[in-house]
């Protein structure tokens, strides 16, 4: 089954995740008009800020056993098997947070959605896309991610491609150069800015 | 605000408004810069484009994702076109502040600008001359009419090249001809930078960052130039003259007005309305001892350089110096003005007051000053401020201001040198003193405040470097006590000696951001008196906190005129490794210099120490072999 795997040496801060997530998840599925919708959608992914200033897109792993799930005592919270999904129902959610203190991740949100009753504050977070998975589209934080810090595929393949590039890495006579020496020029500078600040 | 003041600024005025200011729950850039954290890095490296709505469009760092926009453009394109429009919109920035001097000129022949005179006839003269308006006999309102027609010509496309490129050594004249880079007309380089710049026109990234050289140099040899000596011409040229500078500043028992901005012609203007004695008088009715007006930003060096005038603080103290309570009036006119100002103003009784019909800010009331309104303008609004001064609020001053000295132009430095720079060289050459820096350029929340001015010009002067600053970088060394005669006791002993015998600091405020033609001027008259090239000289430049598109303008100018140049923060080029190198390895083949990216002052001071020292070498001077 393929998941969403988060790659954060290659995040680049640019928050279009969270645009786009914010977007899949509106009445209109297009930015222009969503910002007008109301309740206003909003992002289930969020991107924080690293020591100097790197981004890290930070997502729900769909934990199993989920800490948020044993936690909901309304019993709003299930896992659906086929995505291997942890998902909220917004009509059974009481806004009592017990989940968000249970998350250890920091990734569940409290505010009106499209798909609760208007006026209704509820819990929300990532459902992995299964609206666009079932039209066959990939989860919009994967399709909008340029840099590839985010990715859709099987955990096997994924893994077997940074287990290679780890292997690569300790090849006798690798030059350890970075795949992007821009980027790792750029965060060099970062890191040496964010130091200053200590002196 | 979770980091420690002490962590965002050195200064001391700085941590303890910082405290305040978060006290009265007013935002702050650091706030603002904390909240856009991860910025992104498409946009940092230079990789997005926003040119044509085939777009917006970007390029993945890693290679596995788009490797080129719709068009087809790569990263070397897109990175090569981003930063050609900003060094565009650098010298569009100060060149149309040159333009606004030389229309007040124009109007101040004409007799349509009252209370504007000409100060400087002697420059006048020696400006008219160079642009070949003939003086003999001539009337001064005559030849200001007649020189400003010919800097307006300057403007346009009927030059084959600006007239101030003569100011430059033959050598570095030639090197620009071979390369096709000498500016024909200010506007007109940056305007083909925009055309060339549109989806499919240069393609070339070397092609488009030559240009971007002769823009640049359209500036620094140009519009800038033009800036610096009009405003001499109508204002005066700056003598040293003893001033303050920080916070303390302001006073408690007085009316404090503080200009803002970049253009002295309104900032002279209010200066002489808050000396008049009428308003002098209003503000005793009002139960104040005088009128105090101060500065922050370049404005504000403006009148530091020419009158003396107080100066409050710099780019990143122009939000927190209203969060003393005692500014009763904030004027600005335009450039580096934060959008934010009006609503840090709203949570005290200060008045904003925007002056620029080309600049219009939330939270400020326009007060639209013209040449022929403008001495009426300045009356009108330092009332308001008088009648302000009585709604005060808790008034926090916190700290005692510093001493300074500013006003070193060029022909004060070669008076001072007794009329030649043979003096200077000589020091030089003998090795008492190493070389000289400029230190100029702004603040940027990514750097702790001054820390990478301060530091580096202390590491440069204790090295017997002699130090000229300018605009933001100025203001910090002059906070940081480099400024009086007694700083010479932080310099090497050479440079010590030296500016103890002349009686000057060992770092010598040569104006505002505008005013870095001053450093090309000193340049090329040291590269002129050794019969050198401006890359010959062991001289360099450095911007350690820059934010500005003009502060990039000014850095590629420098550079193409033969001066190496450390920058501070990373330009948005590191999208292309091609242009990285070109720029920091590749120019020097071409202009003879290269920039660096050094954003700690220490290693940045070490750069630069064995650039001058590989200078000295080759111009067969005692050297040091071993820095750092």
């Amino acid at each position: 089954m393929k998941k969403v795997m988060v790659h954060p040496e290659r995040c680049v801060g640019c928050m279009q995740c969270m645009a786009a997530c914010a977007t899949a998840h509106s009445q209109t599925k297009c930015l222009l008009t969503a910002i007008a919708e109301t309740p206003l959608p909003k992002p289930r992914v969020h991107v924080g800020a690293g020591l100097y200033g790197e981004g890290f897109p930070n997502r729900c792993r769909h934990c199993d056993p989920a800490p948020c799930l044993l936690a909901c005592l309304p019993g709003a919270i299930s896992r659906h098997r086929d995505t291997d999904t942890v998902i909220i129902n917004p009509d059974i959610c009481i806004n009592c947070a017990s989940c968000a203190m249970a998350c250890p991740f920091g990734v569940i949100r409290y505010h009106q959605d499209m798909t609760a009753a208007p006026g209704k504050t509820v819990a929300v977070k990532c459902d992995n896309c299964m609206a666009r998975q079932r039209a066959g589209l990939n989860p919009a934080c994967v399709e909008i991610c340029k840099s590839g810090a985010l990715t859709f595929e099987e955990p096997a393949a994924g893994l077997k491609r940074k287990t290679d590039e780890v292997a690569r890495s300790v090849s006798v006579c690798a030059e350890g150069l970075p795949s992007a020496p821009g980027f790792a020029l750029l965060n060099a500078v970062k890191k040496a800015q964010a130091g200053l600040s200590k002196m | 605000m979770s980091r420690k003041y002490e962590d965002l600024t050195i200064t001391k005025d700085g941590q303890l408004l910082l405290k305040k200011a978060e006290h009265d729950q007013v935002e702050t850039v650091w706030d603002r810069y904390q909240a856009q954290l991860p910025q992104c890095g498409y946009c940092d490296m230079g990789l997005s484009c926003r040119i044509c709505i085939m777009g917006p469009c970007r390029v993945d760092p890693f290679g596995e994702g788009p490797q080129q926009g719709v068009c087809g453009a790569d990263a070397d394109i897109i990175v090569a076109r981003n930063l050609g429009r900003m060094i565009a919109a650098g010298a569009a920035s100060h060149s149309d502040h040159g333009r606004d001097l030389v229309e007040v000129l124009a109007e101040v022949a004409e007799g349509r600008a009252p209370g504007y005179t000409i100060v400087d006839e002697a420059k006048l003269k020696s400006l008219a001359a160079e642009f070949g308006v003939a003086v003999d006999g001539k009337d001064p309102l005559q030849i200001a009419k007649e020189l400003a027609a010919a800097m307006q010509e300057e403007f346009g496309t009927r030059k084959k090249e600006l007239t101030l490129l003569k100011r430059a050594p033959a050598k570095r004249q030639d090197i620009w001809k071979k390369l096709g880079i000498a500016p024909r007309g200010i506007d007109r380089e940056t305007s083909e930078m925009m055309h060339r710049t549109h989806m499919g026109v240069d393609n070339g990234w070397v092609s488009l960052l030559l240009h971007g050289m002769r823009n640049a140099l359209s500036d620094g040899w140009g519009g800038s130039m033009i800036a610096t000596d009009v405003s001499d011409i109508l204002f005066g040229t700056p003598k040293p003259a003893a001033t303050t500078v920080n916070v303390g500043v302001l006073k408690e028992d007085q009316v404090n007005i503080i200009v803002h901005g970049h253009n002295p012609v309104v900032s002279e203007m209010v200066l002489q309305a808050c000396q008049s004695p009428e308003m002098l008088q209003l503000a005793s009715a009002k139960g104040a001892k005088g009128i105090n007006l101060a500065g922050v930003c370049c404005t504000g060096n403006e009148l530091l350089m020419r009158h003396g005038v107080p100066m409050a603080g710099n780019h990143l103290t122009t939000e927190l110096v209203l969060a003393t309570g005692a500014v009763d009036m904030m004027i600005v006119d335009y450039q580096c003005i934060m959008p934010s100002l009006g609503k840090v103003a709203a949570c005290y009784h200060t008045k904003m007051i925007s002056t620029s019909d080309k600049a219009h800010f939330p939270g400020m009331e326009h007060r639209e000053f013209h040449p022929d309104n403008v001495a009426d303008m300045a009356r009108m609004v330092v009332k308001e401020a008088i009648d302000n001064f009585g709604r005060r609020g808790r008034v926090y001053i916190p700290v005692e201001p510093v001493n300074a000295i500013g006003g070193f132009s060029i022909e004060t430095i070669i008076g001072a040198l007794g009329g030649t720079p043979q003096p200077l060289i000589e020091a030089i050459k003998a090795g008492k003193i190493r070389g000289a820096a400029g230190v100029v350029g702004c603040n940027n929340p990514k750097i702790k405040q001054d820390y990478g001015h301060v530091t580096l010009t202390r590491r440069l002067i204790e090295n017997d470097i002699l130090v000229l600053d300018t605009g933001c970088a100025a203001v910090a060394n002059a906070k940081a006590g480099f400024k009086v005669a007694e700083a010479i006791n932080y310099a090497g002993p050479g440079l010590k000696e030296i500016c103890g015998a002349l009686g000057i600091p060992p770092v010598l405020h040569v104006g505002s951001c505008v005013d870095n033609v001053r450093i090309l001027g000193l340049v090329s008259a040291l590269a002129n008196a050794l019969g050198v090239d401006i890359s010959d000289l062991p001289v360099a430049g450095a911007a350690p906190e820059w934010y500005s598109e003009k502060a990039a303008t000014i850095g590629v100018y420098f550079v193409a005129s033969g001066v190496y140049t450390v920058l501070g923060p990373m330009p948005p080029i590191t999208g292309s490794m091609n242009i990285v190198n070109l720029l920091t390895q590749g120019l020097n083949d071409l202009v003879g210099a290269v920039f660096a990216v050094e954003p700690d002052p220490e290693k940045a001071a070490i750069l630069i120490r064995k650039h001058i020292e590989t200078k000295r070498q080759a111009l067969g001077l005692p050297f040091l072999a071993n820095v750092g």
